[in-house]
């Protein structure tokens, strides 16, 4: 079951998963309450651990980044709003029952929301297979998506180029190599990074002028996924899905629930 | 001189009528002027030395030069009969398929599969059509199967050299432009490439730039030398440019056979061929010792001698009880995020040694060198001695200043005096034929010339008792490779310890006292590198070849044994 998942989710077309990642991005942003984010979180996350076998571990690291972002929301939320009162909130139910704390922990969720959903994107979406189906499907005219095909080839060879000089550097300057590189460091890694990227630029667009990728003849893309019923299912089901985690959130089921306030109310 | 077709005419697939080149800036002319003219059908080698203009001069067939490069261009160039300026390059594709010095100038940085594909796709091929024409272009130049998904960016350089190559060949273009498509790669895979790019087929023209002569200059129709001002300074069939023009060749430190040196020998002693010979086995065919007169043969035993002296060992032996310097002790050597590849390696390099380490495309030698240098941290295992210094494959990631002349004076250590260190820059300068180079940006360099200055600013101080040159021999000409073997040799004179990476078999022949030869995730083998390369069986497991006196070594033997 998990298997054929993991390949079900590999084998949809890149533009149905981004339809349907957009419609979750636009309706956690639409919808203000921390009960809807925290059914779209649960929902896409075991969408990953199930269907996709990603670790769960995996899955905490990535969204790391995304909590720090959201938390930032928190405490801008809780120390920054003019009706709140510091002394209140040092109270801890009278905190959790703020309007202040409702709204930080909504925005927080939203932004471990859009983690997820982008992770879930990234994780089952071939990159070259996306860009193709924009080729055929979007008409993303050919020229863009090349360079888009190279962009996403640079990171790498951007890394182990970038590794190369410290090699050099450290060997030049007669000391270990760190593992991690300090700010000197990078700051001085960034000019001769820029300069091979804007040759290796320069490359490429010669390379693809050479073999013959013009402006606006036709053209034939290979391995570009097509739309299957399987996308079709899937776009629905998850429509679907977003929906009724939506149904919820606007049913009285407050009593249910351990938290507390949590819609959205404007500070008078 | 010239092969100047003085006007558009049939048969030609391409044609310069006084072609001059000059980049902005520049105070010379890269190229030129140049005529010349390549039929259909006809297969042409051009030749010359480091800084030529060769490059150049193949980006202005289908207007890459000045279009997407900026220069100024004078004069007429014509692909099958028409102005190359009448269409944008890319229109051009169909007709000529080009592979540019640098992989990655061939290559969009795509899965292995869609890059080889990339070609016909621009065509509007049928899928099914494309399909069947990738795999079998993969399958002639050897690329396996199990590539098809992997991105061009994890492959070694000399595997990226053949997904080039591949995705070159698949357009079946009437004319085939390659600039050193062989430069990194392993013997076994450049004589197949050689073979494929010099198929003959009466519609296909092919022009190749290519330091590596033999293999390939046999199935050459025509060779064209430009000299070092960029202008052509001999034209004609391989085997009179090699026989009558040899010493200007030598003057300009351009390539030739090693059958030409043997030649040179023969003539002397009196006893060349008729017809100038393009490989070993030429020139000795008339000597057979089973067959050719005993006068003969014994007359020719001196100039043999002679010449296998010339390619066989320079460097010295180290004494056998000689101090290790470095060792790998049951290491797992692994690239930069990537997988182990070489697994419980044991590696002693002893002072004073010149260590060669040979291998297939992919084997895993430049992962090894830079773990040997301490460079690259093991996965497993230990690694216990001096420091080393590493000369890249790609000389680009080695510079930090912004002149030729600080490229050097970086290197030479903070305390020593202003005085000395100008000295010792300028000796260095003048050592590896970069004078008149020293105010220049080292990015401005030729290919060669970046070479010679990653190797000038290594070994102008002795920070490191050990150094790891990294294919050190390509790009450079013939001129460059003798600069660096006196070099490598004067610093193995200095008690410094060199390991040098190399698919050059001859090269390795005359420096390296001991090799090691790197395949199937570990060391094959390790041992002299004179018995190394008497191995037949090793070296074609390990997809190397014999180096090119091998056949005179052969010939001597049977010459003494008669």
């Amino acid at each position: 079951m998990a298997a054929t998942g993991r390949v079900m989710l590999k084998a949809l077309n890149p533009l149905s998963k981004l339809l349907v990642c957009v419609v979750g991005l636009a309706a956690s942003v639409l919808v203000f309450d921390a009960r809807f984010q925290i059914a779209l979180i649960v929902l896409t996350g075991f969408s990953l651990v199930i269907l996709n076998r990603t670790s769960p571990l995996l899955l905490l690291a990535l969204m790391v980044p995304f909590c720090l972002f959201g938390f930032g929301f928190l405490t801008t939320s809780l120390l920054f709003r003019q009706d709140s009162d510091f002394a209140m909130r040092m109270a801890g139910e009278a905190l959790l029952t703020s309007p202040a704390f409702s709204a930080g922990l909504t925005l927080f969720l939203r932004a471990v929301v859009c983690g997820m959903i982008s992770v879930f994107f990234a994780l089952t979406t071939d990159p070259g297979a996306l860009v193709r189906a924009l080729m055929v499907h979007a008409r993303l005219p050919p020229r863009i998506g090349y360079s888009l095909f190279a962009a996403m080839l640079l990171v790498p060879d951007l890394a182990s180029e970038a590794q190369q000089m410290r090699i050099a550097r450290a060997m030049k300057s007669g000391r270990r190599i760190r593992r991690v590189p300090g700010p000197g460091e990078i700051m001085s890694l960034v000019i001769p990074l820029l300069a091979f990227a804007i040759r290796r630029a320069g490359r490429t667009a010669i390379a693809l002028e050479a073999r013959g990728l013009s402006p606006d003849s036709p053209r034939t893309v290979l391995n570009a996924p097509g739309f299957r019923r399987s996308d079709v299912v899937f776009m629905i089901a998850a429509i679907l899905a977003i929906t009724l985690c939506g149904a919820v959130t606007f049913t009285d089921i407050n009593a249910f629930l351990s938290l507390p306030q949590v819609g959205y109310e404007e500070p008078t | 001189m010239r092969s100047d077709p003085q006007s558009p005419r049939a048969g030609f697939a391409a044609e310069w009528h006084e072609v001059t080149v000059q980049y902005p800036f520049a105070k010379r002319q890269a190229v030129g002027p140049v005529s010349l003219g390549i039929r259909q059908g006809e297969r042409v080698l051009l030749l010359g030395p480091s800084g030529s203009g060769k490059s150049t001069l193949l980006l202005t067939l289908t207007g890459l030069v000045p279009h997407s490069i900026p220069a100024t261009v004078n004069g007429d160039v014509r692909l099958f009969g028409a102005n190359v300026g009448t269409r944008q390059p890319w229109a051009w594709a169909a007709q000529v398929a080009q592979y540019f010095q640098d992989a990655d100038q061939t290559l969009c940085g795509m899965r292995v599969e869609d890059e080889i594909a990339f070609a016909l796709e621009n065509r509007a091929l049928p899928p099914a059509r494309i399909a069947e024409r990738v795999k079998e272009a993969m399958e002639r130049v050897g690329v396996p199967e199990s590539w098809c998904s992997r991105p061009t960016s994890t492959l070694s350089g000399g595997e990226r050299q053949l997904v080039a190559l591949a995705a070159t060949l698949v357009q079946d273009a009437f004319l085939f432009i390659a600039d050193e498509p062989t430069a990194h790669l392993a013997p076994q895979a450049a004589d197949r490439l050689h073979a494929l790019l010099t198929e003959h087929d009466p519609s296909r023209g092919v022009l190749i730039v290519d330091h590596r002569l033999d293999g390939l200059i046999q199935q050459i129709d025509r060779m064209v030398v430009l000299g070092e001002n960029g202008t052509i300074i001999a034209e004609g069939p391989p085997r009179t440019i090699f026989r009558a023009k040899r010493d200007l060749l030598a003057s300009e430190g351009i390539w030739h056979p090693v059958a030409s040196d043997l030649d040179a020998r023969l003539v002397a002693a009196g006893l060349a061929p008729r017809v100038a010979p393009l490989s070993v086995e030429e020139a000795l065919a008339h000597l057979d010792p089973r067959t050719a007169p005993r006068g003969h043969v014994e007359k020719a035993l001196p100039a043999v001698e002679a010449f296998v002296a010339e390619y066989a060992m320079q460097g010295v032996q180290t004494a056998p009880d000689a101090p290790v310097l470095a060792r790998l002790v049951n290491a797992d050597c692994a690239p930069f995020l990537g997988p182990t590849i070489l697994r419980s390696i044991d590696l002693a390099v002893h002072e004073g040694e010149i260590l060669g380490v040979l291998g297939a495309n992919g084997a895993g030698k430049s992962t090894l060198g830079l773990c040997l240098a301490g460079l690259l941290p093991l996965k497993a295992g230990k690694r216990i001695g001096a420091p080393g210094g590493y000369a890249f494959q790609r000389p680009e990631n080695q510079f930090t200043a912004g002149t030729v002349r600080d490229e050097i004076l970086d290197a030479l250590p903070k305390s020593m005096a202003a005085k000395a260190k100008a000295e010792r820059v300028a000796a260095a300068l003048l050592a590896w034929g970069l004078s008149g180079l020293e105010s220049r940006h080292p990015f401005e360099l030729s290919q060669g010339q970046k070479r010679r200055l990653a190797l000038a600013s290594l070994t102008v101080s002795d920070h490191w008792p050990l150094l790891v040159l990294d294919e050190p021999t390509a790009g450079l000409d013939m001129h460059g490779v003798s600069m660096l073997i006196s070099e490598i040799l004067a610093l193995q004179e200095r008690g410094q310890t060199v390991a040098v990476i190399t698919h050059d078999m001859d090269f390795a022949l005359r420096l390296c006292t001991r090799s090691i030869i790197v395949g199937e995730g570990g060391i094959l083998a390790d041992g002299p590198t004179q018995d190394l390369m008497r191995d037949t069986a090793l070296l074609r497991r390990a997809g190397l070849a014999e180096p090119s006196c091998a056949k005179a070594l052969q010939w001597l033997q049977r010459a003494v044994s008669c």
